[in-house]
């Protein structure tokens, strides 16, 4: 990932050194013409090519901000709502991540999200112990957890 | 036994962000609202999260710096620069300065205030983490 977007700004430059002109134009274009020969050479990388996981990045970005508007909905409820009824709870997730980076974006997701909040991680980094405002929603909320977040991430690092 | 290992990864990825922002202040100082003292309060700050992520042996290895020593380079370059006047004949604290055309960076104004600046920041930034560190270490 990180040397393919090396090789892509090295290819600006060698257009750049090319046309002899050195603004930020010709960079664009140099980058732009890098991409469409790496894409026609892309086999000849050992991982995805680079457009794939922006690309992901890009859905995580929109999947995140769309949880966070409905989850600030869902909470405006329960406070106008004139009745109090939920059973706040801690319960435990199973994570199939295991980089740090990946398990603290879906800890700050989940954090971030409807009713949810990661308290702590476990010491072996396979649970997240997650307190919900409402314990009764906990298999749904570890479902869409799982379908949604972890997928998510998933994609990027893949 | 606690597992540290959202803050940790979150310091790693903000600390740079403070760290520019400080610099970007320090250099902002003659424009617009910074300057020596806010920017080393900021470079401060950054040590002092890594020093909540971390501990206080882990943090002296990544930064091996006594900065009692800090302190006296930064009073040794502000003390400089205000004598430094004295030589060309004018008082004490006349700072000089004059445009030049640096190859990369262009038509650039460079002025021996910065230098005090630098010195400002030297003694903010050692004096804050010697007070920080000097608490901490009591067992």
């Amino acid at each position: 990932m990180s040397f393919q977007i090396l090789l892509n700004v090295f290819l600006a430059f060698i257009w750049m050194f090319l046309k002899n002109d050195y603004g930020s134009s010709s960079f664009f274009i140099g980058y732009l013409l890098g991409l469409l020969i790496m894409l026609a050479y892309r086999r000849f990388f050992t991982s995805r090519f680079y457009l794939v996981r922006v690309w992901a990045v890009i859905k995580l970005l929109a999947l995140f901000l769309k949880e966070l508007v409905l989850s600030n909905i869902s909470v405006l409820k329960h406070i106008l709502s004139p009745t109090l009824n939920i059973k706040p709870g801690i319960f435990a997730l199973k994570t199939e991540l295991t980089k740090d980076w990946e398990i603290t974006i879906l800890a700050n997701l989940i954090t971030l999200t409807p009713g949810t909040l990661v308290v702590d991680v476990s010491l072996d980094r396979q649970t997240l112990y997650i307190h919900a405002m409402d314990i009764p929603e906990k298999h749904e909320a570890i479902d869409s957890i799982k379908n949604t977040f972890e997928r998510a991430i998933m994609e990027v690092s893949r | 036994m606690k597992n540290d290992l959202i803050l940790q990864t979150v310091t790693k990825v903000v600390v740079f962000i403070i760290l520019l922002f400080s610099v970007s202040i320090f250099f902002g100082g003659h424009y617009s609202p910074g300057g020596g003292f806010v920017g080393g309060l900021l470079t401060a700050a950054a040590i002092v999260l890594l020093l909540l992520a971390y501990d206080i042996k882990t943090v002296a290895k990544l930064i091996p710096v006594d900065y009692k020593l800090v302190v006296a380079t930064g009073l040794l370059i502000s003390t400089l620069t205000v004598a430094g006047a004295m030589f060309f004949d004018v008082p004490m604290m006349t700072h000089a300065y004059q445009y030049f055309d640096i190859p990369i960076l262009g038509h650039t104004s460079l002025h021996t205030a910065v230098l005090f600046d630098l010195g400002v920041y030297l003694v903010v930034v050692g004096v804050t983490m010697t007070i920080i560190q000097t608490i901490g270490e009591d067992e």
